[in-house]
């Protein structure tokens, strides 16, 4: 890999960036590692001795909550000759047992056992031969962060603009918590960071999701889920933001004319489901029931998590062209079951009827970058145009379909990928966390 | 715009899936012998309908209060959890309208699927209804990529012989827990 900062240029992004294994490897490091990276949701390790398996980047974790009730990311790796030592998905284990030769840890990550003590060279010390963790972790409303980089900034600082964004996401709940359920599993040949671009693309939904818009047109009419974007999606008050940091944002929510559930196309249930929230709560019913449907936001946390309607998209490099998209449900706590119920059939709308339709095109790029001759990927719109505005607080915002949102995360991932960043683990004991909120 | 009947899908539907995906244990015992050959003629019409992509006679053969459902979980509820999808008649109907529309590029060009039915066993049900199990994967061919997606049915047939009918179409994946490549036909 050589000169970076010629493959990333103001307008346009060198096909090597998708391409090249070389920068990839690097990515592993510096940005999977280097930056704050989304891990768990506090949900998900809820009571003491729960655990979730993870990942940051390449590296299987373990995410614990010890009987204390703090929290652990465990790197999946025996200390002794490097197997995984669990293999569930997410249950409740005080120990962690390898399978190969018995060596047996806490949840906390230290070395309880080993079989067979005598032998063991006289400077052999359990204390030395815990599992490696994550030495920095950082939770803001439940998410949960970690970085193997002790120089990196907090996480509030991390997050900046977007903390308050996320908030907004969070407090739909009306209890103010969410609660992250369980996940649809995806996996495409392509690049990870084509479904970063994706993320913050308000100008392909009128193209890419053609589909999806005439068919609610055709069936269910009026000015249905995505028919924002019909035609001229600027002339609607839509914007996409560059958030710094890499984050970004789009908002779709000037683009309605109605409200959020009048807007959600009809899913299983709608009728049932409405009417017994609308006998419960009465006058309330209308509120109530517009915490059903998606946020109409995209936010997006560099460089993993994509929040989308109601849910969490994990994006999962697994190699320069493959990538897991993990699509989490997000529950409201604190809204009636039959919110939620109705969130769930909600929640498999768009990823079932749309979602394919991006992975598809995803794959065509990536079919594309293969002609080494044909060197770039243009991201030009809306570059140096006056409908731009910077906020106070460095925020660039401009019409949906501008590609500004792509342009910032990437001077981002050019600024991680460009800096010397130094990577530790840590032992039991030795971890911080941090609560940015 | 075609008028829709409202959403068929109530507490009481979700309890019946729910008791349907449970109802192998304990085991039912070996499946009705006599029920077969008109299960198989439906399952093996159905399969050839589905390679046919004849997506609008395919949905005629469904009940108004049907559900054609793939789970994530195979024991979970879908009241709490999301399932890849859980449509309604209405819900069929969009999928089925959304490759119509000639822009669902996933299905552009569309995938050749060719589907092994086997293992086919049926019980009666109170109601006339008739439950079916079988195994069955479903052998994908799109642009250069042979994808096979191999399940466990669950049917409840509202009615067999020459107008059988489906009530409950449930594709449990066997992978539905793993990193499935995206789908946009129909399973």
């Amino acid at each position: 890999m050589n000169a970076l900062d010629a493959l990333v240029q103001p307008d346009r992004v060198h096909r090597s960036i998708y391409t090249d294994a070389d920068v990839f490897n690097a990515e592993m490091s510096k940005v999977f590692g280097g930056a704050w990276v989304y891990l768990a949701h506090e949900s998900q390790v809820p009571d003491p001795n729960d655990f979730l398996a993870s990942r940051m980047g390449l590296r299987p974790l373990i995410i614990t909550r010890d009987s204390d009730g703090g929290l652990h990311a465990l790197f999946n790796r025996c200390a002794h000759r490097a197997s995984i030592v669990c293999q569930a998905e997410c249950g409740s284990a005080r120990r962690f047992q390898c399978s190969y030769h018995g060596w047996t840890y806490s949840n906390r990550g230290d070395l309880v056992n080993v079989p067979y003590p005598e032998g063991y060279p006289a400077d052999f010390h359990k204390a030395g031969h815990g599992l490696a963790q994550v030495p920095r972790l950082g939770t803001y409303r439940g998410l949960i962060f970690g970085t193997l980089n002790l120089d990196a900034p907090s996480l509030a600082e991390w997050l900046g603009p977007a903390g308050p964004l996320i908030d907004g996401f969070v407090d739909r709940s009306p209890s103010g918590r969410i609660a992250v359920r369980n996940c649809q599993r995806m996996i495409y040949r392509g690049n990870w960071k084509l479904a970063w671009d994706n993320a913050g693309d308000g100008l392909h939904p009128t193209f890419a999701h053609r589909s999806f818009v005439i068919l609610n047109e055709r069936q269910h009419g009026g000015a249905r889920s995505l028919s924002q974007f019909k035609a001229s999606p600027d002339d609607t008050g839509m914007y996409g933001a560059d958030l710094g940091n890499g984050h970004m944002f789009v908002d779709q929510r000037p683009g309605l004319h109605q409200s959020f559930w009048e807007t959600q196309r009809p899913v299983p249930g709608r009728e049932w489901y409405a009417a017994q929230i609308e006998q419960a709560c009465g006058d309330d019913a209308a509120d109530v029931l517009e915490v059903a449907p998606g946020s109409m936001i995209n936010l997006s946390i560099f460089p993993n998590l994509l929040i989308k309607g109601n849910h969490f998209e994990t994006v999962d490099p697994v190699s320069v062209a493959e990538t897991r998209l993990h699509t989490w449900m997000v529950a409201a706590e604190g809204a009636p079951d039959e919110v939620n119920v109705l969130r769930m059939r909600i929640a498999e709308d768009f990823p079932s009827l749309g979602n394919p339709d991006d992975l598809e095109l995803f794959e065509r790029c990536q079919e594309g970058l293969a002609i080494a001759e044909v060197e770039w990927v243009d991201m030009s719109k809306g570059l140096g145009h006056d409908a731009e505005e910077v906020s106070a607080d460095g925020v660039v915002r401009a019409p949906v379909t501008y590609e500004g949102p792509m342009r910032g995360y990437l001077r981002a991932w050019l600024e991680l990928m460009s800096s010397d960043v130094k990577l530790t683990t840590a032992a039991a004991g030795e971890v911080t966390c941090e609560v940015a909120a | 715009m075609a008028p829709q009947a409202a959403s068929p899908v109530d507490d009481r539907l979700y309890q019946r899936l729910v008791d349907l995906l449970s109802a192998g244990r304990p085991d039912p015992g070996p499946g009705h012998t006599e029920l077969r050959p008109a299960v198989e003629q439906a399952l093996h019409h159905e399969a050839r309908l589905l390679d046919d992509r004849c997506y609008r006679d395919w949905l005629e053969r469904f009940t108004d209060d049907c559900v054609y459902w793939v789970p994530l979980d195979p024991d979970g509820d879908p009241r709490g959890q999301v399932s890849y999808l859980l449509d309604d008649r209405r819900r069929m109907e969009d999928r089925i309208g959304l490759l119509e529309t000639g822009w669902a590029h996933a299905q552009e060009p569309p995938s050749r699927t060719c589907r092994i039915v086997s293992n086919t066993e049926a019980w009666p049900l109170d109601g006339g209804e008739t439950l079916a199990r079988c195994s069955t994967v479903v052998w994908e061919h799109r642009k250069d990529r042979l994808t096979p997606f191999a399940s466990r049915n669950d049917y409840v047939f509202a009615s067999l012989g020459d107008e059988w009918s489906i009530r409950f179409k449930i594709v449990r994946l066997v992978d539905s827990r793993g990193d499935v490549r995206k789908f946009s036909f129909v399973l």
